[in-house]
């Protein structure tokens, strides 16, 4: 008997550059022993080899810096978006592109769901489509009798039919800022921001903790992870509570959960309890659930004029975004969790927000020194060059949107910050050229779980309308690909474990279909993902 | 089930909502409050004062639902109308940046709660130096402008410069936030049998109480025109008087805000109107309830 596994594959690329291309890794006790060609465990005494991937590429697990629990527990529900998605069983859904089209989806959801039961559509969005505006009508031809909701891509707008509206008592006679109603005094169905949304969601017994926070979200994570070639995912807002943690560490502890999972804490009481939680997480960590990390909220998007921009603000002339942390307590924040030895994810999507935290990051710093901090902007979407030296100089870590370029680049120019800023937005190029530490990210299920994908939107920056926003900001395919592995890796301070296919490091690969060199770079995204290696474990999808 | 009164509690960082609360807290009002908190300060709500396993504090983070997909602050609130026994008030305390209003604004939305007064208080020492930062201000004057009653914390007396930058954005009337008797009295639906049959009007020198305990039937037409045009001052109204058409309304001022609904019973009839003393004048009150005769 030998507990040395030796995994052949057609090529290997390890991101070491010791070995940069191998054809064989030996494993033992879910690491990686040896790199190399067809004898590179010989050293190690005897082996077997497993030659069920030998058609296949083997890159370093991926690493997803920025997602959300949710991403996997959101396709309980019926997804009515505009583009073209995969859910974690695997089945396909066709993006939707009309209002009749999503009557129609909902429609078929309703004809098989058990008596009175809601329907809840997620993902709408309309600003790609110039069909009529979703009423409660149209909603209503899904089902007359039960409650039919679907919430917007955005979060700050649903549309409710009327058994739905019914439901929660909304009536010509509601009086209330976000209920909107027709010419006729009735409401639309449209219901915007979450005090509108939320007497319907209750009721439709929609609660967005439980898609985050619950053993069937872990496991839609997991299942979700692995059709990306993801191995080490973040959930960047984690809403845990105490008596979650043993759920979590139950479930990734099953020998068969194949990822690795890092919450990042909600940054909630002050600065001094925040910082005694996380420590007390930190303590409870294991292999597979790396606790400790705080997530700081600042700014809001930018598609949503609710980030914190410099001057010259939003070209139609909105007023500057809104502060969810203000300049002031991210002082206080910074300045605590710094000292007491907390790393920190911080949300910034504008420019000045970025620069405030920047700040508040260096005034820490001077207070109490910890080169090792590796705090890390997350989003930065509108960091220019000065932004980054300076946080290059701080050794804050970037983790940068490289999504938005395609989902909302188009609109950036258009409506937000204009043709200008919009082509050096998601500067990644400009980040490593500064030395950054980076990473880039999908911010799933804002934007689909998918490093390859994130990948060729930082290589190529193509928008939806097929236009190149900023060529001088792309960078290359081997750039990209340390990114999605190494270099998400580090943000996570997780990089002398995982990130490469170096000896003594997790054995987590990634499965694809191709090599990523060998195609042409506008087809990267394109490479089938075949599953994952996880400590040693074959994950197929 | 009764709705639940919520009232939202705003103001930025350090200007007292906290110590406020504690004192709305150890009042004699005789209710079960429940405090959701969505602020990180210098001072805790004081556990101490909390009476009963109905009565707690829960911790909330701050974002909008799309950044944090999370919403967990009208999670929280959903829970507590979840409870079997749910408290007699329920008061959110509101981080130092958010506005009030779009928390509030789910006790108009939700019918299991009632819309009860957004106060906000104001940092005597250091607003005016707030208001100068460009970066904040904006938001600041959000929280003042949804105001229905402001409070001043820290000052017992009037500066000067406070009083100027609340005259330049357009504030002329508040209450000390020590004057915790007059804030309660507004942010507190008052309770009509006990008020009603009071000897007489009770006095505090800054609030003023009109009452009436023998309404006539109104008809929804006639309540909603009156009602429509309160005279000024009045910072909280109640009122449950019969209907024409058969069984009660109930009537609910509070600032700007205008809530009426039909109920079928009604153990006291009557009415309670409550304003500052130096903006609500008694008798402006009477005639105007009497306009409709």
């Amino acid at each position: 008997m030998t507990d040395i596994q030796v995994i052949k594959a057609r090529k290997i690329l390890t991101m070491d550059r010791a070995v940069p291309d191998a054809t064989h890794v030996a494993i033992k006790d879910g690491r990686i022993l040896a790199v190399g060609d067809a004898s590179c465990a010989e050293q190690w005494g005897s082996f077997t080899i497993d030659d069920s991937l030998s058609e296949a590429v083997l890159l370093p697990g991926f690493v997803e810096g920025h997602a959300h629990l949710m991403a996997g527990s959101i396709w309980d529900h019926s997804y009515v978006g505009y583009h073209d998605r995969t859910d974690p069983q695997g089945t396909f859904w066709p993006g939707i592109s009309s209002t009749d089209e999503v009557v129609k989806r909902l429609k078929g959801v309703a004809d098989h769901a058990p008596d009175g039961a809601p329907v809840f559509g997620w993902g709408f969005d309309p600003i790609f489509f110039s069909s009529e505006r979703l009423s409660r009508k149209h909603l209503d031809m899904v089902s007359p009798d039960r409650p039919v909701a679907v919430l917007f891509s955005n979060f700050h707008l649903m549309c409710a039919n009327s058994a739905a509206l019914e439901l929660a008592g909304y009536s010509e006679d509601t009086l209330a800022e976000g209920v909107v109603k027709g010419e006729d005094g009735a409401p639309t169905g449209e219901l915007q921001e979450m005090a509108a949304m939320f007497p319907v969601l209750r009721r439709i017994n929609i609660d967005f903790r439980s898609l985050s926070q619950s053993e069937a979200a872990l496991e839609s994570y997991a299942k979700t992870a692995v059709r990306a070639g993801v191995t080490t995912i973040t959930d960047l807002l984690s809403m845990m509570q105490d008596e979650d943690l043993d759920q979590m560490l139950s479930v990734t502890g099953r020998h068969e959960y194949p990822l690795r999972l890092v919450p990042a804490i909600a940054a909630s009481g002050n600065p001094a309890q925040i910082a005694e939680r996380a420590l007390n997480l930190r303590g409870k960590s294991t292999d597979k659930l790396r606790l400790g990390a705080v997530k700081v909220m600042t700014d809001g998007s930018i598609q949503g004029w609710t980030a914190r921009v410099r001057w010259p603000g939003y070209v139609g002339g909105q007023p500057n975004g809104l502060w969810n942390t203000a300049p002031d307590e991210i002082f206080a924040i910074a300045d605590e969790l710094h000292s007491r030895g907390v790393q920190m994810h911080i949300h910034v999507n504008g420019d000045e927000a970025a620069e405030v935290c920047l700040d508040a990051l260096e005034a820490a710093a001077r207070q109490s020194p910890w080169p090792a901090a590796r705090h890390v902007l997350q989003h930065c979407q509108m960091m220019d060059r000065a932004l980054y030296r300076r946080a290059a100089e701080l050794g804050v870590a970037c983790n940068v949107f490289a999504n938005h370029i395609w989902y909302f680049g188009d609109q950036h120019a258009a409506f937000t910050i204009g043709l200008d800023r919009a082509r050096r937005m998601d500067a990644v190029r400009t980040a490593i050229d500064e030395g950054v530490s980076c990473a880039i990210h999908s911010d799933a299920p804002v934007t689909p779980l998918g490093p390859l994908f994130t990948a060729w939107c930082a290589v190529n920056r193509q928008t939806m309308s097929g236009i190149t926003l900023g060529e001088a900001e792309c960078i290359t395919v081997a750039e990209a690909l340390e990114l999605i592995t190494l270099g998400a890796a580090r943000t996570l301070k997780l990089d002398s474990e995982i990130g490469s296919i170096s000896p003594g490091k997790r054995a987590d690969f990634a499965i694809i279909g191709d090599d990523p060199f060998a195609v042409d770079k506008t087809q990267l995204k394109d490479i089938p993902v075949l599953g994952t290696v996880f400590g040693g474990q074959i994950n197929l999808i | 089930m009764n709705p639940l009164p919520l009232s939202v509690i705003g103001g930025y960082l350090g200007a007292g909502k906290t110590t406020l609360i504690n004192r709305l807290l150890a009042g004699d009002h005789g209710l079960r409050l429940t405090i959701l908190v969505n602020d990180f300060g210098a001072i805790n709500i004081d556990s101490a004062l909390l009476q009963s396993v109905s009565e707690d504090t829960i911790e909330l983070t701050n974002g909008c639902v799309c950044c944090t997909l999370s919403g967990d602050l009208f999670y929280a609130v959903g829970d507590v109308l979840e409870r079997p026994v749910r408290p007699d008030h329920l008061l959110i305390e509101a981080s130092g940046i958010a506005d009030p209003a779009k928390i509030a604004n789910v006790a108009l939305t939700e019918k299991d709660l009632r819309y009860s007064g957004i106060l906000t208080v104001i940092d005597g020492l250091n607003f005016a130096q707030h208001m100068a930062d460009t970066r904040i201000a904006p938001q600041l004057l959000a929280q003042v402008h949804c105001a229905d009653m402001i409070a001043v914390s820290k000052t017992d007396q009037h500066d000067v410069e406070l009083t100027r930058t609340l005259e330049e954005i357009c504030i002329t009337s508040w209450l000390n936030a020590d004057d915790i008797g007059a804030l309660s009295r507004i942010l507190f639906e008052p309770e009509l049998p006990r008020e009603l049959s009071a000897s007489r009007p009770t006095t505090h020198p800054r609030y003023v109480t009109w009452s009436s305990n023998c309404p006539e039937p109104f008809t929804e037409r006639e309540l909603r025109s009156l009602i429509a045009s309160t005279p000024p001052g009045i910072l909280r109204l109640k009122a449950v008087i019969p209907n024409a058409a058969g069984g009660y309304f109930e009537v609910h001022v509070v600032g700007k805000i205008r809530q009426i609904t039909r109920r079928s019973d009604a153990a006291t009839l009557g009415v309670i109107a409550i304003g500052l003393e130096s903006a609500l004048k008694v008798q402006a009150v009477d005639e105007w309830w009497n306009s409709t005769g």
